[in-house]
């Protein structure tokens, strides 16, 4: 950190990305929980840092009269995890956001903060892609959406450009009201994930009408494949496909060795626990279902 | 005296854990002193090499520097307790990552670290041995090829990067193996473990214009530390005062020097005020760790399960500079047999350099890793015995009246009785366990353990105040441990006062009676048996003069509890105050008592074990226990995790049991992350995972839920304050074993390499 | 000695309100500590992985190690030395105290702070809750249980 830096606390989105565009080495300062911590390690020495905690609403979580929900890029971990408007596959979100870190973390950190670290083992990220979200960016150049499954490019990258920020992540409707798992491992208590796994499904009929299954932690950013996905749709769910598609998933894997596990044992973790995420969204579709029923 | 107790036995809350509580206590790094400037090491950034020359003009322009040092301001001396290995800054040479080349003293923090990253060091790199294979090979580059010259404490012989060697024998192994009905024989491996106390190192040397010098630091010994900043610094000891603020946690890894000598080598050269606070990653990487090692053993056994001979070889890996591994290698050597008998052992161990932070003293002291290969091979017996593992062990178990491996003779031993609490809270409570989760597997493992407690030197002062209170002092520093409290309750306990009534010093070298250091789970034994008989000592006088007082003989009295001496079946008595009064006014001076003494047990036996190369030749009273888990294991994963440990515990008597249960727990949950999560990892003769980020320590939803711990109070230690031995480091020694047991139970794997990461875990599982 | 891109702040500390001029790149960590002198917040790891300097803003239990300083202007900040009441301790740090979870103190200010916390929220917490509050708080000592134990004591007592 030079002793030159400058801070700020601009209040309007504008005045964020004005001072983002001219300033290559400027950064956002959201709930500060990975930020601060790069730079109180000499990680990073940014030339000022764009507090956003003065934008009006930047943290608020919304339904939307389409059944979607947007959620601020200021809103905390523990608030999304608390939200009670998630309904079917948005839950993924939910149940996600209650697995990051610690509690004081938590009420820190903030989504826009973790989608734009972009870390691949980290719980937004597998998460949002498997929700389908869309990404609202404004930039000085104007504003434009990204679906969560391209915005995140690399290990640590998004698609941001210079002068861009996250503005807000909106979660689409699931008219299927899908089950959802969110199945982390992890070496120890609130470390980021070695392998994680977020599955949408829904059933109807004893036949899957949603699929939606995203890995963390094994690639550059989370592993997603809608072809193999569609397999699955309108009919039952059977282990030998869950099988086939662990193993299509597989050949979409970018494994690094770590302190959270060898890239042999991410690969090992992978299917198993995608079967284990499956079971566990089924068993609960079995339980929601019986609750209609009743 | 009646059974009545004013102080021993009872769970008083920790004196010191209000003012922690209402976060006032002060940790060294919580001072600050008017015109203080703040200190920066730079650390080596590469394994080994000798340095060419260090460019120090850029680093001297940063606006703020008022001191720069390298080894040239230093005096040339190499300093160690076994092998004079070591220099406070680079001379010439650098041997591990990290290791502290030179040191800035600025106005401010940044300054000071700005100007340290500005020193240029000109490097001719040299090969390196970061592991035991690489340091073991033929031909292997030497850490320091010059160790022959180096002056040594004992003349053990060296070899290639193995600096020291020892053996202990007993009987003849070579003889019987062929009339074991039973052999088990393995490899283990065991990682480096960092001791991970709260409180990073931190140091604050204040100099006075008399040419004194003041230092706070994090450290177990206040003497200790005073010593190596003279012997590094060339200072003579009156000139150094050494005080002790509150310490954070200390595990061993406060027990020799961090940034001491640094600090005042900088206090010196700028005249002011020099505190240096170690970022947790520095500190991961420039001061120690627990011993790698490696351990091949070899146990044979009768059908019955009678142990008939053990063969062990360790390798330690010492890191870059000797410290004090002869003293953990030979402690690990020696429990190597564990607290049971077996007449046929050999023993062989090897302390080896490497190009990595220096391994040193760390709770249990060489003990873990012995116990862990021991215990395991019990595990394995017990298993091709088709035994119950406890049952085998307590076939073996020690008794007092036994001797220890080498011949020390063991007087007390409640080594049965702990197998026999474990033994029965196992079957009550196993059972009544909710089952585990779908998917996981449940196990049960057992370990037996034991340790010692004793060492050195130590002392205390005791003197009665005018109103009949007492102060008491001694140079014992309190890490965590609770010395600050009990050391007053034996002193209360032995005048039948209430702890209310004992006033402790806080400890200062230029005040406070000797002692070496917070330790080998010494204090409460020693220091503890020196307080006591500090104040036997005042007692006498006190009654003494209350049979002056009273008129009578002092055979006559007897202490109420509450300070009041009277005479046996009669209404004639008198104050503690009025004794007191009268001492200082009137007659024979103000009434004190003191003790020392260096422990002075029973010795090895030359005439049941040759043994080689020691580094010491008693050590102290032993202690025993036997420790069970319960763990789940997901099959699916490998994880592991820890749902209940009862830890039994040897203890002769619990001077404060809340404090001891606190021990044994937090002991437990460090001897689970040995087990299962932690470890040093190196690549490139680097540390790949020196912060919190990526070397995890259990928190407390690792943690086991419940630890119940067992204090089995059968066989006082005669020669202990009111029958007391150690607790510090035993509680830890089992649990790695315990665990590695379990897990065998529930999936069929049995692992002999720690920490039994859920990869290793899942691959052993998949390798059935 | 303020420099031009010092930033001037208000906030609440511990019920009485400061201002202070603080540096860009200044945590509250180090404000606490080196600028008011409160050095109950400690710092184990400077990385909010340790929970060590945890403290109350606006109610809730963060690191100060990871909050920039000057995002606190027009905040409330309480440290453990703000949860003493009329001079002594609270019921939660008392509690502390008496149950044993007292050992080295290191981690005792992070821990009396986040147990404070989960007491306001839910005055009756299973020990799984209470666990789950202590995530994130490491403590080497105590293998955690008497610390969990002092928050049942508190929440006992606070409740009879």
């Amino acid at each position: 950190m030079g002793p030159g830096m400058t801070f700020s606390e601009p209040e309007t989105l504008d005045e964020v990305c004005s001072l983002l565009s001219k300033d290559p080495e400027a950064r956002c300062l959201a709930g500060g929980a990975s930020l601060v911590a790069m730079m109180n390690a000499g990680l990073l020495a940014p030339t000022q840092l764009i507090s956003l905690r003065k934008i009006p609403d930047l943290g608020a979580i919304t339904s939307m009269p389409d059944g979607s929900v947007k959620i601020g890029a200021m809103a905390r971990h523990n608030d999304v995890a608390a939200f009670s408007g998630f309904l079917g596959a948005q839950r993924i979100i939910s149940a996600a956001a209650c697995r990051i870190g610690h509690p004081a973390i938590r009420n820190m950190g903030t989504i826009g903060g973790s989608i734009c670290h972009a870390d691949p083992s980290a719980d937004y990220p597998t998460a949002i892609t498997a929700a389908d979200a869309v990404v609202s960016i404004l930039g000085s150049e104007g504003a434009r959406q990204v679906a969560a499954r391209d915005f995140f490019v690399d290990w640590l990258e998004t698609t941001l450009e210079q002068g861009e920020i996250a503005v807000s992540v909106t979660i689409p409707p699931d008219p299927s009201n899908a089950s959802v798992h969110y199945e982390k491992f992890t070496r120890a208590d609130g470390d980021f994930a070695t392998v994680s796994v977020a599955a949408c499904l829904g059933m109807s009929d004893g036949v899957v009408q949603t699929f939606r299954v995203v890995v963390g932690g094994v690639a550059e950013k989370p592993v997603r494949s809608p072809e193999d996905e569609a397999v699955f749709i309108g009919r039952p769910l059977k282990d030998s496909d869950i099988v086939e598609f662990s193993a299509a998933l597989e050949a979409l894997c970018n494994p690094i060795d770590d302190m959270r596990g060898s890239a042999d044992y991410r690969l090992k973790l992978m299917p198993r626990l995608i079967s284990r995420a499956l079971k566990r969204a089924q068993a609960d579709q079995l339980v929601s279902d019986s609750g209609e029923t009743a | 005296m009646t059974q009545e107790f004013s102080a021993v036995g009872l769970s008083s809350a920790r004196r010191d854990s209000s003012e922690k509580a209402g976060g006032a206590a002060k940790f060294a790094d919580d001072y600050s002193v008017p015109g203080m400037l703040y200190g920066a090491i730079l650390g080596s950034p590469i394994a080994s090499g000798r340095i060419k020359s260090i460019d120090l003009t850029e680093a001297k322009t940063v606006p703020g520097v008022v001191s720069i040092l390298t080894a040239d301001d230093l005096p040339d001396r190499r300093v160690g307790s076994f092998i004079k290995d070591e220099v406070t800054l680079a001379r010439g040479y650098v041997r591990f990552v990290g290791e502290p080349v030179a040191a800035v003293a600025a106005e401010t923090k940044e300054a000071a670290d700005l100007a340290a990253q500005l020193i240029i060091v000109d490097f001719e790199d040299l090969p390196s041995v970061c592991s035991l294979d690489e340091a073991l090979a033929e031909d292997a580059p030497l850490v320091h090829p010059g160790q022959d010259d180096y002056v040594r404490t004992s003349e053990t012989p060296t070899n290639g990067n193995i600096f020291w060697s020892a053996s202990i024998l007993e009987g003849n192994p070579d003889a019987v193996w062929d009339s074991c009905d039973v052999i088990v024989e393995d490899t283990y491996e065991t990682p480096g473990q960092y001791h991970a106390y709260m409180e990073p190192c931190s140091a604050l040397a204040e100099p006075d214009l008399a040419g004194r010098i003041t230092v706070r630091s994090t450290a177990q010994s206040i003497f200790y530390i005073q010593g190596r900043i003279s012997d590094e610094l060339d200072i003579p000891m009156s000139n150094i005062r050494c005080v002790a603020p509150k310490i954070g946690g200390g595990f061993g890894g406060k027990n020799g020097v961090s940034v001491q000598p640094i600090a005042v080598a900088l206090a010196r050269a700028s005249g002011r005020p020099v505190k240096i606070t170690l970022s947790r990653s520095q500190d991961m990487e420039m001061l120690r760790s627990r011993h790698p090692t490696r351990i091949r053993m070899r146990t044979g056994a009768k059908k019955d399960g009678t142990l008939v001979a053990r063969e062990a070889e360790l390798w330690f890996d010492a890191g870059a500079y000797t410290d004090e591994s002869p003293a953990v290698l030979s402690f690990g050597m020696l429990c190597s047999r564990g607290p049971y008998n077996c007449p046929n052992i050999s023993v062989k161990g090897h302390a080896v350099y490497t190009n990595k932070l220096k391994a040193g003293s760390f709770r249990g002291f060489g003990n873990p890793q012995a116990t862990f290969a021991s215990e395991s091979q019990l595990d394995a017996l017990a298993v091709k015995l088709n035994m119950d593992p406890i049952e085998l062990r307590r076939k073996n178990a020690m008794k007092a009246g036994d001797h220890w491996l080498g011949g020390q003779t063991v007087d007390s031993c409640a080594m049965t009785q702990c197998l026999d609490a474990l033994d029965e809270r196992l079957k009550e409570e196993v059972s009544a366990l909710p089952p585990a989760e779908e998917g996981w597997q449940r196990g049960v493992g057992v370990s037996g353990l034991s340790h010692i407690s004793g060492l050195m030197g130590t002392s205390a002062f005791v003197n009665l105040r005018a109103d009949g209170t007492v102060a008491l002092q001694t140079g014992v520093v309190d890490i965590g441990q609770g010395s600050d409290t009990v050391l007053p309750q034996i002193c209360a306990e032995t005048l039948r006062l209430p702890l209310e009534s004992i006033a402790y010093a806080a400890q200062d070298t230029d005040s406070s009676p000797y002692n070496w250091k917070t330790a080998a789970s010494r204090i409460t034994y020693t220091a503890g048996r020196a307080v006591m008989q500090a104040t036997v000592e005042m007692r006498e006088r006190i009654l003494r003069d209350a049979a002056d007082m009273l008129e009578c003989s002092k055979d006559d009295l007897e202490l109420d509890i509450g300070g009041t001496v009277r005479v046996v079946g009669a209404d004639r008595k008198v104050s503690f105050r009025e004794i007191a009064a009268r001492a200082f006014n009137r007659v024979g001076g103000p009434i004190v008592g003191q003790h020392a003494f260096a422990f002075d047990g029973p010795r090895f036996d030359p005439k049941r074990a040759a043994m080689s190369n020691f580094a010491f030749d008693n050590l102290g009273v032993y202690v025993f226990g036997a420790v069970g888990v319960v763990v789940d294991v997901d099959t699916v994963t490998g994880k592991t995790i820890v749902q209940k440990v009862w830890s039994a515990h040897d203890i002769g008597r619990a001077i404060n049991p809340q404090s001891v249960e606190g021990q044994v727990q937090g002991a437990v949950v460090q001897g689970v992350g040995y087990a299962l999560l932690e470890e040093l990892v190196w690549e490139n003769g680097r540390l790949t995972n020196p912060s919190f980020m990526d070397y995890k320590i259990p928190d407390g939803m690792d943690a086991p839920s419940e630890i119940t711990v067992m204090l089995i109070e059968e066989a006082p230690e005669a020669t202990g304050p009111f029958g007391a031995k150690g607790i510090g480091e035993a509680p830890i020694v089992g649990v790695a074993p315990a665990i590695a047991n379990a897990v065998f139970n529930a999936t069929g794997a049995r692992l002999t390499r720690i920490p039994m990461t859920s990869e290793r875990v899942l691959n052993g599982i998949l390798s059935l | 000695m303020t420099e031009s891109n010092d930033i001037p702040i208000r906030l609440t500390l511990n019920k009485s309100l400061k201002s202070v001029f603080c540096k860009p790149t200044e945590t509250l960590l180090s404000l606490l500590r080196d600028g008011f002198g409160l050095t109950g917040s400690k710092r184990g790891c400077n990385q909010g992985l340790c929970g060590a300097c945890t403290v109350l803003i606006d109610g809730k239990p963060m690191r100060s190690c990871l909050t920039i300083a000057a995002t606190c202007n027009g905040r409330d900040v309480v440290t453990v030395e703000g949860l003493l009441e009329n001079g002594k301790l609270s019921t939660m740090q008392q509690a502390l105290v008496d149950s044993g979870g007292v050992q080295c103190g290191f981690c005792t200010p992070g821990v009396a702070i986040a147990l404070t916390s989960l007491l306001r929220e839910d005055p009756k917490p299973d020990r799984t809750k209470i666990r789950e509050a202590l995530s994130g708080h490491l403590c080497r000592c105590s293998g955690y249980i008497k610390i969990v134990d002092a928050a049942e004591a508190a929440a006992e007592k606070a409740g009879s």
